[in-house]
């Protein structure tokens, strides 16, 4: 009940906050606006007996401020209803949040303060989302906020962090420095992803697990252990843009570095407990785009210096000792993405782009190859996208590709009625083997509806 | 003798008015006509412009876009839409040397536009992005001068040598009196007349002469985009940062 007042107060001060920027607006012409959108997401599995797999109504609310040349305010949040009821027994009727679950989600607020102590100079204070890479949507030199992997298909999709971001102008070079004081963790997806994406663990033999829990051994409070900095040039050289970064953060997904094996009453039958850190690292990067021969090309790599990580697994209850191994290796190692893109004269668009190392990889022995793609045209004025071809490839094993390969096609229909109007139908189809992360979800077909309105 | 005095006066008034008139009739090769064009065109320092944009389809269905334009010179100019909503915030920024950025809000992110981009719509309208870009025709094409009559010039420009477009050529008239284009024909690669401009209400405003309605029309899609100046400053000293990524996400 607390969480639904808390959400009902929110909304109502976001109420009076836009209706008395809309009646200064009117009154006196200052640039305060709202907008935003509503986005309806519904899918539902193909096959296991067609449940519905994801139910969102997002309502995006937007306000924006200029109330001076040199300051500008920007915010934005999600009112959600996610997921689905999630009622048990009578008692729960009584609570709204298990019958209609509702969320809050506070993307960004900040402001901007232009040619702030000197001409060149911006700041951007508040919470923040810092976009670094040229390539589409797959960015691994975005390691500033954390990654939001709720929907694991919304590519690219990260949380706001409260940041303070410096950003100085030299001509065609642009200095970039960020601090952000509070280390987050990403957030991860629920269901099928969260254990496709996690690392599996085996037991030794004739051990069977009764329990399995775990810890997050969340930095300390402080300066040094929580802070993450980050810097960036840019510049232009023979018409490419060209960007060197650096950030010195952490992995915003968790990683294991101790298991202890405790047994139950029951010969053989064992509880787990494991404790997860957020391994820190320096990451430096390099990025690039531009044009050749007409088409649109762009590069993107970073190299990752994680801190060593050694994984202790406690088997001293069993009478095996306590063993110690390497969890994360301090080898550096490096992530890239090379891409092109290009419009035929028949408007045809097509997209492509090579992936060493996905989101939640990690370690130079653990990153795959990936080969994304996509093809769309529009017809009618624009009315209509048809994307007949757009998907992944995953290869595991170069050398066994037969037997290590997962592919995903997603074709889709967008069609726009009216203006700020849009309705998307797509399938998404997986297939593949075992050994890879796709190929793992070749049962989780899905269709998917979307509608978006904006305002 | 006193019945010729009128005479010979009004034959030598006449021969005076003729002269004047030879004297303001200078012959303007096409080189000149489309010199003056690019003055005329780009004569303020600077210039904002509110402007509406109405998509008419081939049905006259309407779709409205609204629109802020900032131009410096003949060479930088910034388009930032106003709404409708779902394209609110998106910037294009056009420099010299085909150089064109676009800013996407919804990425948090400024794209340098690429060459195979710059032929295709701007934002659902009938102008290209390479419609879109502050330039000097005389840099890019070379004229030839294909008509004369009483009130228009009428060139057609060809792309110099080296010019990344997708027109063949494009056929301009000039109004005689001003220089200011009137409509401008289209031609794709295979020489097929492809999309038609009609500037109309042409008028002088602070002293710069400026059409506030034009159309874009597509005549294979039987689409026209008006455009309409809703509002109109010139020579504000819009600064230079203006027209930099920094401003564009803004």
């Amino acid at each position: 009940m607390t969480h639904r007042v808390f959400l009902l107060t929110v909304i109502g001060l976001l109420l009076l906050n836009f209706s008395c920027p809309l009646l200064a607006q009117e009154s006196t012409g200052s640039g305060v606006t709202w907008n935003g959108y509503l986005q309806t997401d519904n899918r539902l599995q193909l096959k296991s007996d067609n449940d519905f797999s994801l139910q969102e109504y997002r309502l995006d609310l937007k306000t924006e401020a200029n109330p001076t040349e040199k300051a500008h305010f920007y915010s934005e949040v999600w009112l959600r209803s996610l997921g689905f009821p999630t009622v048990q027994n009578s008692a729960d009727l009584v609570d709204k949040n298990k019958i209609s679950p509702l969320s809050l989600d506070f993307r960004e607020a900040y402001v901007d303060l232009y040619g702030f102590l000197f001409n060149n100079l911006d700041i951007r204070i508040g919470r923040q989302r810092i976009a670094w890479g040229t390539a589409d949507k797959l960015n691994p030199t975005d390691n500033l906020n954390p990654d939001d992997l709720e929907d694991i298909w919304d590519f690219g999709r990260h949380l706001g962090s409260n940041a303070l971001k410096a950003s100085y102008y030299l001509g065609n070079c642009a200095f970039e420095v960020v601090y952000i004081p509070m280390f987050t963790p990403a957030v991860l997806p629920q269901g099928d992803w969260a254990s496709v994406l996690s690392s599996s663990m085996e037991l030794p033999a004739g051990l069977t697990l009764r329990n399995l829990t775990d810890t997050i051994i969340m930095p300390k409070n402080n300066f040094e252990e929580n802070s993450i900095i980050g810097g960036k040039i840019s510049n232009n050289f023979f018409g490419y843009d060209f960007s060197l970064s650096y950030v010195y953060g952490r992995d915003d997904l968790p990683l294991t570095r101790k298991v202890t094996f405790t047994p139950t009453s029951t010969p053989g039958e064992v509880d787990i407990t494991s404790e997860l850190i957020y391994p820190r690292m320096h990451i430096a990067g390099i990025d690039m785009a531009g044009d050749i021969a007409g088409v649109g090309v762009w590069a993107e790599a970073a190299v990752f210096f994680p801190e060593e990580v050694k994984m202790v697994t406690d088997l001293s209850a069993l009478g095996m000792g306590i063993q110690e191994s390497i969890a994360l290796d301090d080898k550096p190692y490096v992530k890239y993405v090379l891409g092109a893109d290009y419009t035929f004269k028949n408007g045809i668009y097509i997209n492509g782009q090579y992936l060493h190392g996905f989101v939640h990889e990690r370690g130079k022995d653990n990153l795959e190859d990936y080969f994304m793609f996509g093809l769309e045209k529009k017809f009618f004025n624009d009315k209509l996208k048809i994307i007949p071809i757009v998907g992944g490839i995953e290869i595991k094993d170069f050398k066994d590709i037969e037997n290590n390969y997962a592919f995903i096609l997603s074709p889709e229909i967008a069609y726009f009625p009216v203006d700020n109007a849009e309705l998307t139908l797509g399938i998404r189809l997986i297939d593949g083997k075992d050994t890879t992360i796709f190929g793992r979800l070749k049962d989780k077909d899905e269709l998917y509806f979307k509608v978006k309105y904006s305002f | 003798m006193k019945k010729n005095i009128p005479f010979f006066m009004i034959v030598g008034l006449l021969l005076l008015a003729n002269i004047k008139v030879l004297a303001q009739e200078k012959i303007f090769n096409a080189n000149e006509i489309l010199s003056k064009v690019d003055d005329v065109v780009n004569a303020p320092k600077d210039q904002t412009i509110k402007l509406k944009l109405i998509l008419i389809d081939k049905e006259g269905k309407e779709e409205v876009r609204e629109l802020i334009m900032f131009q410096k010179g003949s060479e930088k100019r910034v388009v930032k839409f106003i709404s409708p909503a779902s394209q609110k915030g998106i910037a294009f920024l056009s420099l010299p040397d085909d150089i064109m950025y676009l800013y996407l809000p919804a990425f948090k992110k400024t794209r340098r536009i690429a060459s195979h981009i710059k032929n295709t719509k701007f934002a659902g309208t009938d102008f290209t992005y390479e419609d879109m870009e502050a330039k000097k025709y005389s840099e890019k094409y070379i004229p030839e001068l294909l008509k004369k009559d009483e009130s228009h010039y009428i060139l057609q420009l060809k792309p110099k040598d080296g010019v990344k477009t997708d027109y063949s050529k494009l056929i301009v008239w000039v109004r005689a009196d001003n220089f200011y284009p009137t409509r401008i024909e289209f031609y794709d690669k295979s020489n097929n007349l492809y999309k038609v401009m009609t500037r109309e209400k042409i008028e002088k405003v602070g002293g710069y002469w400026i059409s506030k309605e034009s159309e874009m029309e597509d005549l294979k899609a039987k689409h026209k985009t008006k455009m309409i100046v809703v509002d109109i400053k010139f020579d504000s000293n819009l600064s230079d940062e203006i027209f930099t990524e920094r401003y564009l996400s803004r």
